[in-house]
């Protein structure tokens, strides 16, 4: 690769956004549907864990204080 | 991104993450209620003994001199088991306690923090140099349960352990002097 060559990637900001906005609002239009059912789920499984060892686990064992 | 696209979208954006903040709040609170209900109705708390004792003397008379150590049954009936935690060993390193009764297990340290858990139970504390924790437990099946420190404590750390020995009343037997070892046995 010649050195004497400027590039684009030397200044992010002589970078040109070739994002089409059409298509970029396209996609924000979908996306916080999709990540809000994977966190969800995610939380929903990290909580049902949680209660299940609290309840089944934990307080049938008794307190020890 | 232009003024007519962002706009409706952002508000989205954000309603989405009002509706997740506000279903988050919710489990929190959820939680917490929980942890606040069972511990005034069923009096689930953490151990919360405060009793002081010099680390330095402890093992010279008193409670923690050695021939009080181990499990010890009053004429009350009441059973009391009391453990040295030190780098790094329990003293003794084998308790026995009978099965479906309640014990008080009682532990000092004369060096550094070190902490015990007992397999299969709720037992967990910290042991504080200068301070004697204690908890209780009833173990509710008969066997040999692994008490491990569960604070890192020095190198030989990984080697501090100890079994806790569940026998059925049956075989739960004091000597004389109201003292049960696993030599005994």
């Amino acid at each position: 690769m010649p050195t004497d060559q400027p590039s684009a990637a030397d200044d992010p900001l002589e970078v040109v956004d070739q994002v089409d906005e059409a298509a970029l609002a396209e996609v924000m239009r979908v996306v916080p549907l999709g990540a809000g059912v994977l966190a969800g789920a995610t939380v929903a499984l990290l909580v049902i864990g949680y209660l299940a060892i609290y309840l089944l686990v934990f307080l049938p064992r008794g307190t020890v204080g | 991104m232009t003024e007519q696209h962002a706009q409706p979208h952002e508000r989205r954006i954000l309603g989405t993450e009002l509706l997740w903040a506000f279903g988050v709040s919710v489990l929190i609170a959820a939680i917490l209620s929980m942890v606040v209900f069972t511990a005034l109705t069923r009096d689930i708390n953490p151990p919360s003994n405060v009793e002081r004792i010099d680390p330095k003397t402890l093992h010279l008379s008193g409670e923690f001199a050695e021939q009080n150590l181990g499990t010890t049954v009053t004429r009350d009936g009441g059973i009391t088991v009391r453990i040295i935690t030190t780098q790094f060993m329990f003293a003794p390193r084998c308790l026995v306690v009978p099965e479906g009764r309640r014990v008080t297990l009682r532990f000092a340290t004369p060096d550094v923090i070190h902490g015990i858990l007992i397999t299969g139970t709720n037992v967990n504390t910290m042991v504080v140099p200068g301070f004697v924790a204690q908890v209780y437990s009833e173990f509710t099946h008969s066997g040999d349960l692994l008490m491990p420190c569960h604070e890192y404590c020095g190198l030989g750390h990984s080697e501090m352990w100890a079994t806790v020995r569940v026998v059925p009343e049956s075989e739960f037997k004091p000597d004389p002097d109201g003292r049960v070892a696993c030599a005994q046995r």
